[in-house]
């Protein structure tokens, strides 16, 4: 009975096979299939933990020869500069005060009140050169899910694609399976940014679907538009580089520079939503 | 066999946390190598088509955990990649460097096209030039180079393979 499991071909065609299936199964998002990346993933991490953080004290010490000097006269427009931004945080904060009071009486809801931000280490990048995924060091059991955004303090990043135990998959903005819902700040246009293949490597993403009577310009502010449910309203991507067309003038193409340097990039914050409850709904609505 | 299913978790294990993490820093005109197809190449090529088969699922199997959109893409990828070389080292005179560095940029070329291919061709237009000239071609030279450091580690655990197994047949 087993003698078929002896011939070589046999077992190529059978785990050909089931891995095919695999694959199919795997495709389905929040499968439980999963798993089984979450089992070689959890094993992975510390050490993707450690290699990360050796390579980081190990450039920190030697960079720390290097801009002594530098860090003199670095530190003396810092400190200009720290006198000028607390004068100006102060009147910010006044005007905080004030736009918080308005909004309240004009009732407006605000997307990221309902957020938290959670800090997270880079750990790991993509292993070929294709996609533009890399591990961050939070997983579930820091209660972070899938596609939650992914920001920092320039802008965002991307989202989660697949959270394991202790780490999770991020993709990035700029990956060519990326698409984001994306608004003109000046004209209010709703357009979508995917990511390029091409222009990945530049670090630069593709917006289209722009509407016929839309003006853009180069040096046009994006940001998400808050359709499509995953990331919160405001979030900004990047700037208009350039406008191209394709055949007419109603078929235009836009390139924009995120605001993010995805080359040098190594702490990002999760929204993560405060609510527990809300989270299970929203769920269970999918 | 003890000996070897260690041996091989040690380098798979190595490779891809090297791939992982510090593939980033190693790259030249913005392409990494990749020192996972690289182990399954040398191995399949020094060793035979079950071993190169085994290790090629494996790898694969980690890449798809630690960078992939679905689990056995790259596991697929690799059982075939080590299958394929390991069937053809017969006609070959494997024992030397050279052969390995030839294979590996055929192989390279080869694998990256059709990772590209599969990504790709049911989403957007195919190129052939564009993905070649800037990205496989640099990678594969890149590998090649690689394939030598990887060649000498992997040849002497064939020979002590081949020494145990000389051993264990006597008794």
């Amino acid at each position: 009975m087993l003698r078929p499991f002896k011939n070589k071909k046999f077992i190529l065609l059978f785990v050909t096979i089931v891995l095919l299936v695999v694959m199919g199964i795997s495709s389905i998002q929040n499968n439980k299939i999963n798993y089984v990346g979450d089992i070689f993933s959890t094993i992975l991490s510390p050490f993707q933990r450690f290699i990360n953080f050796t390579d980081k004290k190990i450039n920190d010490f030697f960079a720390h020869f290097e801009d002594i000097n530098k860090l003199r006269e670095e530190n003396e427009s810092l400190k200009k500069t720290v006198v000028e931004l607390v004068y100006e945080n102060e009147k910010l904060l006044e005007l905080k005060i004030k736009n918080d009071e308005l909004r309240r009486t004009l009732d407006i809801k605000d997307q990221y009140n309902n957020m938290e931000m959670v800090g997270a280490n880079i750990i790991a990048k993509d292993m070929g050169n294709w996609f533009d995924i890399f591990i961050i060091d939070r997983g579930t059991k820091d209660g972070i899910a899938n596609d939650y955004p992914i920001v920092t303090s320039r802008g965002l990043v991307g989202r989660v694609m697949q959270s394991d135990l202790m780490s999770s998959k991020v993709i990035a903005i700029i990956d060519e399976e990326s698409s984001i819902s994306a608004r003109l700040s000046k004209t209010s246009d709703i357009v979508v940014v995917k990511g390029d293949r091409k222009l990945k490597d530049q670090g630069l993403c593709i917006m289209s679907y722009i509407p016929a009577d839309a003006d853009v310009s180069a040096g046009d502010k994006v940001e998400t538009s808050g359709v499509g449910g995953i990331y919160p309203k405001g979030i900004v991507i990047g700037r208009v580089k350039e406008v191209r067309q394709r055949t007419n003038e109603l078929d235009r193409y836009a390139i924009i520079e995120p605001s993010v340097d995805f080359k040098r990039l190594e702490e990002v914050f999760i929204l993560k939503e405060k609510d527990i409850n809300n989270n299970e709904t929203s769920e269970e609505n999918k | 066999m003890k000996l070897k299913i260690i041996a091989y978790t040690i380098l798979v294990f190595l490779s891809v946390l090297i791939q992982s993490t510090l593939g980033d820093s190693i790259k030249i005109y913005g392409v990494k190598p990749n020192i996972t197809i690289v182990l399954i190449i040398i191995v399949a090529l020094l060793r035979n088509n079950t071993e190169g088969a085994i290790v090629g699922f494996f790898c694969g199997l980690m890449q798809d955990a630690v960078s992939g959109t679905v689990i056995g893409f790259y596991a697929l990828m690799g059982l075939y990649l080590g299958f394929i070389i390991g069937s053809i080292n017969k006609r070959l005179y494997r024992e030397n460097v050279l052969i390995a560095i030839f294979l590996t940029f055929v192989s390279t070329f080869v694998y990256e096209y059709s990772v590209y291919f599969f990504s790709t061709f049911l989403r957007g237009p195919l190129h052939f030039v564009d993905p070649i000239k800037n990205i496989i071609l640099i990678e594969a030279v890149y590998n090649s180079v690689i394939s030598i450091f990887i060649f000498i580690i992997v040849i002497k655990l064939h020979i002590r393979f081949e020494e145990y197994d000389k051993n264990s047949r006597r008794y």
